[in-house]
């Protein structure tokens, strides 16, 4: 039996929209420490990795592990029809068929329930833990996805560049050429705004920008982003939860040599 | 052409190993193309409104340039490279199938001049329709103005594809041809040079996953094309696509289904082929006659704009704009770096034990039986 109970549906609602756009048919699965999902985008590209751990919750009861295989553009659908501010509870059996979706309107006593028909979806689970990555860098979201979508005007792709004390962020298009230059800062007074790299190596990778736009759409999760990068191998670009997180890891773009 | 039914047992028995996605979804892949089976399919396929073949001024056939031309950029644009394989010479067994087609030629010829209304004439016109020599000439000396890679197959080009993508030097191998899957190319892909306006998703068929799901080795897989029906011998009379497999289940190979039958205890309708050249024709499957990939360097190189102008609008004449535009996406195409997958990088890790047993669990729920090692069946 799973009762998983948000205290505010905005939060699983947001969780769902930053990437339900990139992938389709997801497994949640459901243990004693949460819920987890992972799954990757159809062009194999773009991993995404969720966890929602228990405190994210005002209940959480999970008595036997669940795989819930979700289309995620029909629960989008549904939980479009929840407010913001209603609890949102998901009950399902130990062997479900369907996905209950309990809001409560605790103000008004209103109660809606919806039921969303559950699928077996076969899917690999890949091996994303214990990667080791040249450079970490740590910074406002809103900033990344400022820079994402500014130079996704001029180009399809987007170069990183990060050494000691930069982090440069290049385009080069039909039209002309673009580039931002973001140095590491501390705000005291908000610390939710400052930037930090830490690096081992320099790195000089290419994203497509198509996927990088589908990242930045967790931007409202959190505050800050904390994107790991290492020469030629997947990036993680990673979103933190107030317990848990939303990551996100993108292969990069290599230039072919002859 | 093509192995018959074979489509249909695949999806399905093993509907998971045939994946339906977006031509899209494939950029950065290198794929070997069949050029003879594609040519062809040009030739039926591009036609005016009035089913009219596309000629030059002096009446010379352009269908198959048009083809290769706009198909080809419709994949560069996707992101995909590809290459084209030309078939070279038939292997001695296929004479008996050329034979049969010629028969058939001769045949349609007859009822063509015969044939009174337009709609008719028009019908048997399109099965007459033949990939000649001076057709895979002009498409390769456009491929090579276009900058894209083509190798002349000594034999059947499906098997040129299959080596490329066994070595890894390309993707997958894209051809209609059911047979492809015979010589045991990783992935087949199907549809990938129709046309745009035909929307019709590209078929990725994964050989592996067929062999596992229908739990045959390549050599019975092979057993199970020749029955069904290949070009290069007959087939058992009388045996259909879910005999065939349940023949194969049962015995194993072709040489105890022949000595079954020949034991007189199976049904007395099925009747072997006299001289059944079943062995030549699966080691045919096995070692066809094939360059060896590490010996070719497949190259993706600059248009030649002009000389590919004076060919196509001047020699052929295709609209000066439109081919210039074309040579501009080429060359745009080829400046674009190859994105990476993270297949690669990560490792698939295998399923634990509990989720097999809640996968057990949930098949027995839905009283199906799922395959080994897989969280049940894509209901989609």
């Amino acid at each position: 039996m799973l009762e998983a109970k948000f205290e505010e549906a905005s939060l699983f609602k947001k969780v769902i929209d930053s990437f339900k756009d990139c992938v389709q048919l997801v497994n949640f699965n459901c243990s004693e420490h949460g819920i987890a999902a992972q799954a990757v985008d159809d062009s194999r590209v773009l991993l995404v990795s969720l966890s929602i751990g228990t405190e994210s919750f005002q209940d959480f009861r999970c008595d036997r592990n669940v795989t819930l295989g979700a289309d995620l553009s029909s629960l989008s659908k549904i939980l479009r029809c929840g407010n913001n501010n209603d609890n949102l509870t998901l009950i399902a059996d130990d062997t479900p068929d369907s996905l209950l979706l309990l809001f409560e309107d605790t103000k008004k006593d209103r109660i809606s329930e919806y039921s969303l028909k559950l699928m077996d979806i076969d899917a690999d689970f890949l091996d994303i833990e214990g990667m080791q990555y040249d450079t970490t860098i740590t910074m406002p979201s809103a900033e990344f996805a400022k820079v994402v979508r500014d130079l996704n005007q001029l180009s399809d792709s987007l170069n990183i560049l990060v050494t000691k004390d930069t982090v440069k962020f290049v385009a080069e298009g039909d039209i002309g050429s673009g580039s931002v230059i973001v140095k590491p800062h501390t705000d005291m007074d908000k610390p939710d705004d400052s930037v930090k790299v830490e690096l081992d190596k320099p790195v000089d990778l290419t994203f497509g920008s198509k996927y990088l736009l589908d990242i930045i759409k967790g931007a409202g999760l959190s505050n800050q982003i904390t994107i790991k990068l290492s020469s030629e191998t997947p990036a993680l670009f990673e979103f933190g939860l107030q317990s848990g997180y939303l990551q996100f890891f993108l292969a990069p773009k290599f230039n072919e040599e002859e | 052409m093509g192995i018959k039914g074979l489509n249909a047992i695949i999806s399905e028995q093993v509907p998971g190993a045939i994946r339906k996605s977006e031509i899209k979804h494939f950029f950065g892949r290198k794929v070997a193309i069949d050029a003879s089976m594609s040519l062809y399919q040009f030739l039926i396929a591009v036609r005016q409104q009035d089913g009219v073949q596309l000629a030059s001024e002096t009446g010379e056939t352009t269908s198959h340039l048009m083809g290769i031309f706009y198909r080809t950029l419709r994949m560069i644009d996707n992101g995909i490279k590809p290459c084209y394989v030309f078939d070279g010479k038939p292997p001695v067994l296929k004479a008996h199938e050329l034979a049969k087609r010629s028969t058939r030629r001769a045949d349609t010829e007859k009822k063509l001049e015969e044939a009174i209304e337009e709609a008719e004439k028009l019908k048997h016109e399109r099965r007459l329709v033949k990939v000649l020599p001076e057709h895979n000439d002009e498409a390769k000396k456009l491929l090579g103005l276009m900058g894209i890679p083509y190798i002349v197959a000594p034999c059947e080009a499906e098997a040129q594809c299959a080596e490329l993508a066994k070595a890894g030097k390309v993707y997958a191998a894209a051809s209609e041809d059911m047979d492809t899957l015979c010589y045991r190319t990783p992935f087949l892909l199907r549809h990938l040079t129709f046309s745009e306006a035909k929307k019709e998703p590209i078929q990725e068929i994964n050989v592996e996953m067929v062999l596992e799901g229908l739990n045959l080795t390549i050599e019975q897989f092979i057993d199970l094309g020749i029955m069904l029906g290949c070009d290069y011998c007959e087939s058992i009379r009388g045996v259909g696509p879910v005999t065939a497999l349940k023949l194969i289940k049962e015995h194993k190979s072709l040489e105890n289904i022949v000595a079954f039958i020949e034991s007189g205890e199976s049904n007395a309708k099925w009747k072997i082929p006299e001289n059944w050249a079943y062995k030549e024709a699966r080691d045919l499957f096995l070692k066809p006659d094939v360059l060896d990939a590490s010996d070719i360097n497949l190259k993706w190189t600059e248009p030649q704009e002009d000389a590919l102008v004076e060919f196509m609008v001047k020699e052929k004449g295709f609209n000066e704009e439109r081919v210039r535009t074309g040579i501009q996406r080429l060359r745009k195409g080829l400046k674009t770096g190859v994105q990476g997958r993270l297949d690669g990088f990560f490792k698939v890790r295998p399923k634990t034990q509990e989720q097999l047993a809640t996968a057990a669990a949930s098949a027995k729920a839905a009283k199906k039986k799922a395959p080994k090692g897989k969280v049940g069946k894509n209901k989609r």
